[in-house]
């Protein structure tokens, strides 16, 4: 049994310490919207935050994480209107959709850290999640987008 | 197609949800299910029509082909809406998973649910044209009898019924919830349809019905199913294709917590535990051994490139010939032929779901219930029958929408599918099995590679009279679709077309291809054959221009000159890249492709900086006859290029003893973000039916970027991926 904070809410994850954070959030705490990808470090379609910062779901324990915040895409906002979200649907982002709750997590990482970034920051920062789709050219928009907007 | 006429038994299914429901039947003639005193629960909450109204004015409309993110969940019920009359903010759409009455399936896959080739806009456009007009005459008849006026007076818009002469006016909502049954029938002539100027929801860019839940973690792909009592399943697979396992202990992989059961399969050892992490740490654990006598033990990705090559040159032989046209045969042995080989290596998809899938089989093992991503429902559910000797209407199936495809989840073998419901019958508990990255990447059903001759006769002017394009590459189809696969005729479709270069005179022309034995399991990737035969054909389309002293664009312009709708295209394509005009330090390189109906043009502008090329910018100028829904195309022509991009820097699944190299996405790495170009898409709608979009982007572009490459440094690539020193 390990005590977690996620999405503001304080919760019993019933598993061993060692239990990855991505699967004790997908299917022992049912946020499915975190998703796997490649296990790797390699993708990002795990990216969630910890205190605030883009960090690989897959790549962590929940012994590593107990004393940390975590949100999940589920926790971004009430209902929502996060405005990266709000860029990522003016922007028409999502193809298959499978990568885009990693890449929004990131954004908004990005965004809260950094308000105003420049094309390169962009991309040096989105560069650690991968979409096959392709939608990358609509992800930068969308951040400038939600930059402006925001 | 044959379809059975709708069963009596289904009037109820809508009334008890007080709506309207329309189907349309193969003849083109549509039934209504009237709102009446049947009342019954929906049957698995579902009802076999296309449109359902309800009172509240809202409309659902299924689509057919399965969405795996090239946006058919809007596109096609936008073809519906429009001939409705509907008001498009009152549509939401539903994902048809099974087919029965056989009244879903595409015209242009034989009337079948299959989602792949860029068929779906195309495919479903007369046909679903046609079902949205006649359920707004259905609804019209209902307004004309309810006001009792002739329907010939009733007209509508945007979900409303207006009587002019009245005045009066209802909703399709209020329309729906009248109590009397219409029945009327009868073919909706293609001409009665609406023209492209009248179009008020197709041609627009309405937004995804899909995507705000993209936005928030909602959607359910197959991986995220969760079943009372459901167990996680981690396959150790073979290390080289057929062989079987031998169990030597499972003590260790039963000690692990979590660990449920131990299952030794055919051909694969099944872990099952409470959860996927417990799964996976059983299998670690395990202690297994392996037959070790497959014969793929003696293939290696190297070798094969070179019996490629060899057959390529070897014009003794055996080529199946797959397109001929022109006069006779020319003499391509002769002094002055101009010759040029390109190689294209493997490649593995990488959609970012790994593959997948849930089952749960009922207790006497003849029937289940199944949760999966598949280009085809109609395939998958036949496999399904199959794999438990049982007939298709005991199987319950529930088409997910996909994380990625391109081409993977067409096969006609569903190993994870089939794997969950072995597993399920054995256990007695729904089970999911989810393949590792590293899983879907080492059991890749590759693009094959293939190595391509072209060998042109030239005239004075440097202008072929004779073109041969010899392609060597195992077979796609035979592998993949082996029960299609005609061993007379030996014609593969997956591999060779696109190497008709329909839209080029070039005198006496034949394309043919030489089938080598393959060396790893195979199918289609996204561009299918177009990619690779493009490739080829575009970059030594740019050395005959060359050696002509010609430039590409007015080169080519002479060989498509029977083409108006290509040469619009090219010049649409000069016009916006302002072809040639490169910056200092650039260069610009241009391809002509098509796919299918669709034609395209692009250009690519290029550097090379510290011995590492960079693609700056992407101009392409698309024909798809008529666009559907533009920013959704435009999103396809934008995944198509990068999927080309990524072709040129960086994919190559290699095999060595019959195991692929690769990993994961460290050793196997699609293009980042980084990595992009600018894209611009323009589209030169000429006014034909609707082609499709989803493989158009990827076969213009590597030969663009090598074109470009060339003019830059004097030399292009002849290889996908480009060496390492370009790439």
């Amino acid at each position: 049994m390990v005590n977690l904070n996620v999405n503001g809410r304080a919760v019993e994850v019933n598993a061993a310490p060692e239990t990855p954070l991505l699967w004790a959030l997908r299917d022992e705490l049912k946020l499915k919207g975190t998703r796997y990808g490649c296990g790797a470090g390699m993708c990002g379609a795990c990216t969630v935050h910890i205190d605030g910062q883009a960090a690989f779901a897959c790549q962590m324990t929940i012994g590593d994480v107990g004393g940390s915040e975590i949100t999940t895409i589920e926790g971004l906002s009430e209902t929502g209107d996060h405005s990266v979200q709000q860029a990522w649907i003016a922007e028409q982002v999502p193809q298959c959709g499978y990568c885009q709750s990693g890449q929004i997590m990131r954004a908004a990482a990005l965004l809260a850290r950094n308000p105003r970034p420049s094309r390169q920051e962009i991309v040096d920062e989105m560069s650690a999640n991968l979409c096959r789709c392709g939608t990358y050219p609509r992800i930068i928009r969308a951040i400038e987008r939600a930059a402006q907007e925001g | 197609m044959t379809v059975d006429t709708i069963r009596p038994t289904r009037r109820g299914f809508l009334m008890g949800s007080g709506a309207l429901s329309f189907a349309l039947l193969a003849s083109g003639a549509a039934t209504i299910l009237p709102a009446g005193a049947e009342a019954q629960p929906l049957p698995d909450g579902r009802v076999t029509a296309w449109v359902t109204i309800t009172p509240d004015n809202r409309m659902t409309i299924m689509f057919g082909s399965a969405e795996m993110g090239q946006g058919v969940s809007t596109s096609l019920p936008m073809i519906v809406a429009e001939e409705l009359d509907a008001d498009w903010s009152t549509v939401a759409s539903e994902q048809v998973s099974s087919d029965p009455e056989g009244v879903y399936g595409n015209p242009m896959a034989g009337g079948v649910l299959f989602a792949a080739g860029s068929s779906s806009v195309e495919g479903y456009f007369t046909y679903l044209r046609q079902a949205g007009a006649q359920a707004r005459q259905i609804l019209i008849q209902i307004a004309a009898a309810h006001w009792d006026v002739p329907a010939e007076e009733v007209t509508t818009h945007r979900s409303t019924v207006l009587h002019g002469p009245t005045g009066a006016s209802m909703t399709y909502g209020e329309v729906a919830a009248l109590p009397d049954p219409v029945w009327p029938s009868g073919e909706m002539p293609e001409a009665e349809l609406k023209p492209r100027a009248d179009w008020a929801i197709m041609g627009t860019d309405v937004e995804r019905l899909d995507i705000p839940g993209k936005t928030t973690g909602a959607p359910v792909y197959s991986i995220d199913v969760e079943l009372p009592d459901m167990v996680h399943a981690a396959l150790l697979l073979p290390p080289v294709e057929g062989e079987t396992p031998t169990l030597n202990s499972d003590a260790a992989a039963r000690a692990v917590e979590g660990v449920v059961d131990v299952i030794v399969m055919d051909h694969a050892v099944a872990v099952l535990a409470r959860s996927f992490p417990a799964a996976l740490a059983g299998r670690d654990a395990l202690d297994v051994g392996w037959t070790e006598t497959s014969p793929f033990r003696m293939a290696n990705s190297a070798d094969e490139l070179v019996a490629l090559a060899e057959a390529a040159d070897d014009m003794s032989a055996d080529a199946v010939v797959w397109e001929s046209r022109g006069s006779g045969p020319a003499d391509f042995a002769a002094a002055g032929v101009v010759t040029g080989t390109y190689t294209t290596e493997h490649v593995y998809h990488a959609q970012m779901e790994p593959l997948n899938a849930v089952a749960s089989v009922d207790a006497d093992g003849m029937g289940a219930e199944i949760w999966l991503g598949t280009q085809s429902q109609t395939a998958s559910i036949l496999i399904a029958a199959a794999v438990l000797g049982t007939t298709p209407d005991r199987i319950r199936f529930h088409a997910m929408q996909m994380g990625g495809a391109f081409g993977r989840r067409t096969v006609f073998a569903r190993e994870q599918m089939r794997d969950a419901l072995l597993l399920s019958r054995a256990s007695g508990r729904p089970v999911k099995v989810i393949w590792t990255r590293e899983d879907d990447v080492k059991n890749g059903w590759l693009r094959p590679a293939t190595v391509q001759r072209l060998d042109a006769v030239l005239d004075a002017e440097g202008y072929p009279t004779a073109l041969r394009h010899r392609i060597a590459s195992p077979s796609i189809f035979q592998f993949a679709m082996p029960d299609r696969w005609n061993p007379e005729t030996r014609r593969d479709l997956l591999v060779m077309e696109g190497a008709e270069s329909a839209e080029y005179a070039f005198g006496t022309f034949q394309a043919e291809h030489v089938l080598l034995p393959r060396q790893s399991r195979l199918s289609a990737w996204r561009g299918i054959g177009w990619a690779p035969n493009c490739f080829a054909r575009e970059c030594f389309l740019d050395e005959l221009a060359g050696r002509a002293g010609t430039d590409p664009v007015s080169y080519r312009r002479r060989l498509l000159a029977g083409s108006p709708r290509a040469l619009a295209v090219l010049d649409a394509a000069v016009e916006m890249s302002g072809f040639g005009t490169a910056p200092e330090g650039r260069a610009h390189g241009l391809a002509f492709a098509g796919y299918k109906k669709t034609l395209a043009t692009g250009v690519a502008e290029v550097s090379v900086e510290d011995g590492q090329l960079r693609v700056h910018r992407f101009w392409a100028a698309i024909d798809p006859g008529m666009v559907v829904h533009p920013q959704a195309y435009r999103a396809q022509v934008e995944g198509g290029i990068l999927f080309g991009l990524s072709s040129v820097l960086r994919e190559r699944s290699t095999f060595t003893a019959g195991q692929i190299d690769q990993s994961n996405f460290y050793d196997y790495e699609p293009v980042r973000i980084a990595d992009i170009p600018e894209i611009e898409v323009r589209f030169v709608e000429s006014g034909e039916p609707p082609s499709g979009g989803g493989e158009i982007g990827v076969p213009m572009t590597a030969p663009a970027i090598s074109n470009a490459l060339r003019r830059l440094t004097g030399e292009g690539s002849t290889r996908l991926p480009f060496p390492a020193q370009q790439a």
